[in-house]
């Protein structure tokens, strides 16, 4: 295995053996397969409500995820001094975080499957419809995800895990309203208030561009260019972020 | 393009090395860590960095470990600058407090740093096992490092410096912290390495340590080096001093003979004197010529303790202080 490698899976071991990893994925499967609640309250659209409740927790869930382990990625490891052992090693700062940044994507990519293998045998359980949108959908969740988590690591190159968590969380409301501010600056009669909210809008990543859960839901399809381009956009965002994180990271002292 | 470290270039070259910290909430004070520093540590020794707490020791370390950029300066590790992450495959570091991953075994962190030290899979089974031999940790290998001891701990850590073969190991404070047992088995260790011919860089304010281990060594102070050389050379640098037990006369009566002391202490109804060597034979007949005998007369045995507490005193630190605060 390479220095990369072995850098990835153990920050993939490090999660499975967080205690909040094991108790958020099994809540996880918990609020998965109590689903069957939520049938009660429906009849004529229930495939809708299965797949809109099911990835709706899965999104939930795994968002609160990639907070908690990306805001506190580099800070813990700076504040425990374990990093001391590792960057001592003939491996680059770099190279570091991009394996924390891959290992915390690779936990979430694994947690993801898990849910979506409940997911799809609660609808087969119930007869309901497994699509392909309803992949299409947590596949730009976890896009989102990736997005998230770079900002985490972003946030966490400078502050400690408390603030980068705040951060992170404002991030992700403000990523999801980042549409609204476009809106807004349509609307909005004053210039100073249009050119506010357009450069805000341009200065946060819109996650909703991310977000198909109700293409799945309508079981609207998805064309190719649709996703390609936002899966781009996302990457593109991650790429922003990591590219500061490395900025910041390589020069700072560690004491 | 970085040239590749070579083993044959000098272990450690630095020159120059300052460093100074932004401290407060503004970053408005300046924490002076470093000033000047040049260290040259040749292959196959055992080099000591010796001085009281916040005297520059880790700083140091930390610089040629490229975990904190120096300030001014330079430094090299084999011929290559220190920020080379490729040097730093010929090199096994022990932080201070050192604090692996809790959520692994021993044998799960060491395997972790084989990997990083760049061994390949076929050696890395068999030189895992090796080490954690070495610092007898075979039988908790399968333990989480978070049961460990705190002894335990700076052994795991030990074996993943020592895992990747270092031709050099630097430590800092290695032996702060441990048992009397564990301290001797920390120091026969790195006797080993350096008979297997590893240079070790080492830093201590534990001076028997320094003083058992080192071939060279360097007294910082405030963030300067205030000695350096081989221990030999430095304590014979030293003025030398006879040691005498007066009796028969008091403490005031032996200062009042008009010979220079270096000390006078009142013992038990005897007064131990401490007196330049020579001088001593005129302080002997005046305490004769006074009523009082001397009954014991020897040379004092100069040790690193009064070197280190002369440069000390000589940089105006009677204390162990902090590096210098500016606001």
């Amino acid at each position: 295995m390479s220095a990369f490698g072995a850098m990835v899976w153990n920050g993939f071991r490090e999660a499975r053996r967080n205690r909040v990893t094991v108790v958020v994925g099994a809540f996880a499967a918990v609020v998965m397969l109590s689903s069957t609640l939520v049938t009660e309250v429906t009849v004529a659209t229930f495939d809708r409500v299965l797949t809109d409740f099911g990835l709706g927790m899965m999104s939930l869930i795994l968002v609160f995820l990639t907070i908690f382990l990306s805001s506190g990625l580099l800070s813990r490891e700076i504040e425990r001094r374990t990093i001391f052992l590792i960057v001592s090693k003939p491996v680059s700062r770099t190279q570091f975080l991009l394996a924390r940044l891959a290992g915390n994507m690779l936990t979430l990519a694994l947690l993801m499957v898990a849910m979506m293998l409940i997911f799809d045998s609660q609808l087969l359980l119930f007869g309901a419809k497994i699509t392909s949108t309803q992949y299409v959908a947590a596949a730009g969740l976890w896009f989102e995800l990736l997005v998230l988590s770079s900002a985490g690591i972003l946030f966490s190159s400078f502050a400690g895990p408390m603030v980068s968590a705040v951060c992170t969380t404002g991030l992700y409301f403000a990523g999801h309203l980042a549409g609204d501010l476009l809106d807004i600056a349509r609307r909005a009669e004053s210039e100073t208030v249009q050119e506010l909210t357009q450069a805000l809008y341009y200065l946060l990543p819109n996650l909703e561009r991310l977000n198909f859960r109700s293409h799945a839901a309508y079981d609207l399809p998805v064309d190719v260019t649709t996703f390609a381009s936002s899966a781009g956009y996302a990457v593109a965002w991650a790429m922003v972020f990591t590219a500061i994180s490395l900025f910041i990271f390589e020069r700072r002292d560690f004491r | 393009m970085t040239q590749p470290a070579s083993p044959d270039a000098p272990p450690i070259q630095a020159q120059g090395l300052s460093k100074t910290y932004k401290v407060g909430f503004w970053f408005n004070r300046t924490v002076r860590a470093l000033q000047g520093l040049d260290l040259e540590v040749g292959a196959g020794q055992i080099y000591g960095l010796l001085g009281p707490n916040g005297a520059g020791k880790s700083t140091t370390i930390k610089i040629l470990m490229n975990l904190v950029r120096p300030t001014h300066g330079s430094a090299h590790l084999f011929g290559q600058p220190v920020t080379s992450a490729a040097t730093r495959r010929l090199v096994g570091f022990l932080p201070e407090n050192p604090s692996p991953y809790e959520y692994l075994t021993g044998r799960e962190f060491v395997t972790l740093a084989g990997h990083l030290s760049g061994l390949t899979r076929h050696e890395l089974d068999q030189r895992v096992t090796e080490v954690l031999g070495a610092v007898e940790l075979g039988s908790a290998e399968k333990l989480q490092i978070r049961r460990y001891s705190k002894g335990m701990v700076q052994r795991v850590a030990l074996a993943q410096a020592l895992v990747g073969k270092p031709k050099m190991l630097i430590l800092d404070e290695p032996t702060s912290g441990l048992d009397p047992v564990g301290r001797r088995q920390m120091r026969d260790l790195i006797l080993a390495e350096r008979d297997r011919g590893t240079t070790v860089l080492f830093c201590s304010h534990i001076i028997p340590d320094v003083e058992a281990l080192c071939d060279r060594l360097a007294v910082l102070v405030g963030g300067r080096r205030v000695r350096e050389g081989s221990v030999q050379e430095l304590l014979s640098a030293q003025v030398p001093t006879m040691e005498m037990v007066v009796e028969g006369l008091k403490v005031d009566q032996v200062k009042g003979l008009g010979v220079a002391l270096e000390s006078a202490l009142a013992l038990d109804g005897r007064v131990l004197v401490q007196v330049a060597d020579a001088d001593s034979q005129r302080l002997l007949g005046s305490v004769l010529t006074a009523g009082g005998r001397v009954n014991r007369m020897q040379p004092a045995r100069f040790s690193l303790e009064q070197l280190f507490m002369d440069a000390l005193k000589e940089s105006g630190r009677a204390t162990s202080v902090g590096g210098e605060i500016n606001t």
